[in-house]
């Protein structure tokens, strides 16, 4: 592994996006830990203070309701992060698991697997997150996170499956079977490791997509509302009218900022990730 | 080729047929089951024979509430497969069918415009990267390319409201048409509607034409590093031979798949677009169900969206032969490219967050 961690290092200073990325995630993994510890968002609104412009006490001036737009900012990251990581955990988990047992089993149940995955993969996403958020109307962090990922587990445990069906036929695993080791020694253990990077990379790329379902989740108003967060900031400051006036420019422009920030970040460091995996792509690029 | 339409048509079939009974079941056996709260408003309302509320639910699901589970579940499949999706709850004298039939030409127009100028800019910028990969310009094309990708959908909208819209006044952010105009086909009503198209396709644009021409850039490098490549080249066969034939038709394999797919997650983003810009399309229409806790619009529109993505992936699936004709061949060669072709698509579905939520 300390021979993994340092081809990161090496790849991530030659490649400064990477860098980028990487030093992004881990600025938003700190904001998420210690944010509700360092900032407060106000509750008692102060109509003389609202749509104030950057200053020392507020840098980046405040809202409809005279709060600390970067307290908002800064308190709003927990949410967001944990259940994005959340959703994705759950995605890989079930995604990997799936696609190993699918792979590695075959036969009837293979094939009654990957229909049920094929239904998943055609029906599109965001339409189903919406729907069944709408109907089922909780607010545990979750339940949200186990809605988001209703969808995008497929995806992986296809890509999973056609890989393990590869692994099948390899000398190691046939070594493995010779010696009639235990179904879960020979997915945890001999399958596991051989899809890992993949499903490093995969894991990266599934916050992103959680986050991005999520706050439009809370920015259409479809999720229950439970304290601040960025998508609820985009909702408020458009019902304010925010679009509709100059003055409101930093409270629409921070969170829509920090979240394409944060999404970037995933993108470049997912590049770091796939070069450190994919040996086939650094003598291309 | 008769036996690879027959099972990709069977295939589309069950997609449709498990989403049709998953609606059913989701809005039926949910806690605080929808039928039943409108059940216990109408009680509460008074002056209705228990019959006459009976009646009045069936109106409005096209279910009896208190039949057996089973036979409301076939009386619906039968219901829907004659496109009866019930009547409007919020939008009284509506039926669903009537609403999705006025939004479904605005969803496919602004659909069909969007992903064809997503898709041309990204295959252009996409094969540039590939054609200079190793000069400044590349650099530049996928730093710009790459942040483009990572800018989700309602934001890419609501800046271009902001923006262009309501501080510039270039271009009308809201609806599909200038209500001053007459509707027909006249030269005003189609200036008027290419007006209103503008912002929304802009918008679907910048979040999508990142995702394409980095597959585009990703696919067209890695078919250039293959060894029948390096092989043709030895055979001396000329450069256009070898970028038309050999290079474009091979790189174009995982874009054409992909195509189907982003069908699903252009609706995705279709969703907040026409929400913000009020365009009249299936999209609007079932977030304002959402909103209103209008479940039949809102399952009738999800079965319409998600019956479309399933047909558009049929017709994909029938096409893609053409272009890959590996792919039909009888026998286990056709089913081994058909299961690489899907896997291939969900590994590159991976590769473009936006598009993949």
């Amino acid at each position: 592994m300390t021979g993994l961690g340092r081809d990161l290092l090496r790849i991530l200073r030659g490649d400064a996006l990477a860098m980028a990325g990487a030093i992004i995630i881990a600025v938003y993994c700190v904001v998420a830990v210690i944010g509700p510890y360092v900032a407060k968002v106000g509750l008692v609104s102060d109509p003389g203070r609202a749509y104030e412009g950057p200053s020392w006490r507020f840098p980046l001036g405040t809202d409809a309701f005279g709060h600390s737009i970067l307290s908002e900012l800064v308190v709003g990251t927990r949410p967001i992060m944990e259940i994005g990581v959340t959703a994705a955990i759950m995605t890989v988990f079930v995604g990997v698991t799936v696609g190993l047992a699918s792979g590695y089993v075959s036969g009837l149940a293979d094939a009654v697997i990957m229909r049920v995955v094929d239904v998943f993969l055609t029906i599109p996403g965001l339409p189903l997150v919406l729907v069944i958020a709408a109907l089922i109307h909780s607010s545990s962090p979750l339940v949200l996170a186990a809605i988001l990922s209703i969808q995008s587990w497929a995806g992986l445990a296809r890509a999973v499956r056609s890989m393990a069906l590869s692994l099948r036929s390899s000398d190691f695993i046939e070594a493995a079977r010779g010696q009639s080791v235990p179904l879960r020694h020979m997915i945890g253990r001999q399958l596991l490791p051989n899809v890992g990077p993949y499903v490093a990379i995969h894991f990266l790329l599934a916050v992103t997509g959680a986050i991005y379902a999520e706050v439009g989740l809370f920015l259409l108003g479809i999720a229950p509302v439970s304290g601040t967060n960025w998508g609820t900031m985009i909702n408020i400051a458009n019902s304010q009218g925010a679009l509709y006036s100059a003055r409101s420019a930093m409270y629409l422009l921070s969170p829509m900022a920090s979240i394409v920030l944060l999404q970037f970040g995933f993108v470049m460091f997912s590049r770091a990730m796939d070069e450190l995996f994919n040996p086939r792509m650094r003598v291309l690029a | 080729m008769l036996s690879y339409i027959l099972r990709r048509s069977l295939i589309s079939f069950f997609v449709i047929f498990v989403v049709i009974s998953g609606s059913f079941f989701l809005v039926r056996m949910m806690p605080g089951n929808p039928m039943q709260v409108l059940y216990q408003q109408l009680v509460q309302q008074g002056g209705l024979t228990p019959q006459e509320i009976d009646a009045e639910i069936k109106v409005y699901y096209g279910l009896q509430p208190h039949g057996p589970l089973l036979s409301q579940y076939f009386q619906y499949l039968a219901d829907v497969a004659q496109g009866n999706f019930g009547r409007s709850i919020a939008v009284s004298s509506a039926t669903v069918a009537h609403i999705i039939k006025q939004a479904l030409p605005w969803t496919v127009f602004l659909s069909a415009a969007s992903l064809l100028v997503t898709f041309v800019l990204g295959i252009l910028i996409g094969t540039i990267m590939a054609a200079f990969r190793k000069g400044a310009m590349a650099k530049v094309l996928t730093l710009v390319t790459s942040f483009f990708s990572a800018v989700p959908a309602y934001v890419s909208a609501l800046i271009l409201i902001w923006q262009v819209a309501a501080i510039h006044h270039f271009f009308p952010a809201q609806g599909a048409y200038s209500p001053s105009v007459p509707v027909g086909f006249n030269l005003a009503f189609i200036g008027s509607v290419l007006d209103h198209a503008v912002l929304p396709v802009t918008a679907a644009v910048i979040t999508g034409f990142g995702g394409w021409a980095l597959m585009m850039k990703g696919s067209t490098t890695s078919t250039m590093g293959a060894d029948y490549i390096r092989a043709s080249k030895s055979w001396g066969l000329t450069q256009r031979r070898i970028t038309q034939t050999y290079i474009g038709r091979n790189s174009m394999l995982p874009i054409v798949t992909n195509l189907a797919l982003a069908l699903g997650g252009l609706f995705g983003g279709a969703l907040f677009i026409e929400t913000f810009f009020t365009y009249p399309g299936v999209a609007y229409y079932m977030v304002q169900a959402i909103d209103n806790r209008d479940y039949p619009v809102m399952m009738g529109c999800f079965i319409v969206v998600t019956t479309a993505t399933v047909l558009a992936n049929f017709l994909v699936d029938l096409f893609y032969p053409l272009i890959d004709p590996r792919i039909a061949r009888p026998g286990g060669a056709a089913r081994g490219a058909a299961e690489r072709r899907k896997s291939e698509a969900a590994e590159q579905a991976t590769a473009q967050p936006g598009v993949a939520a």
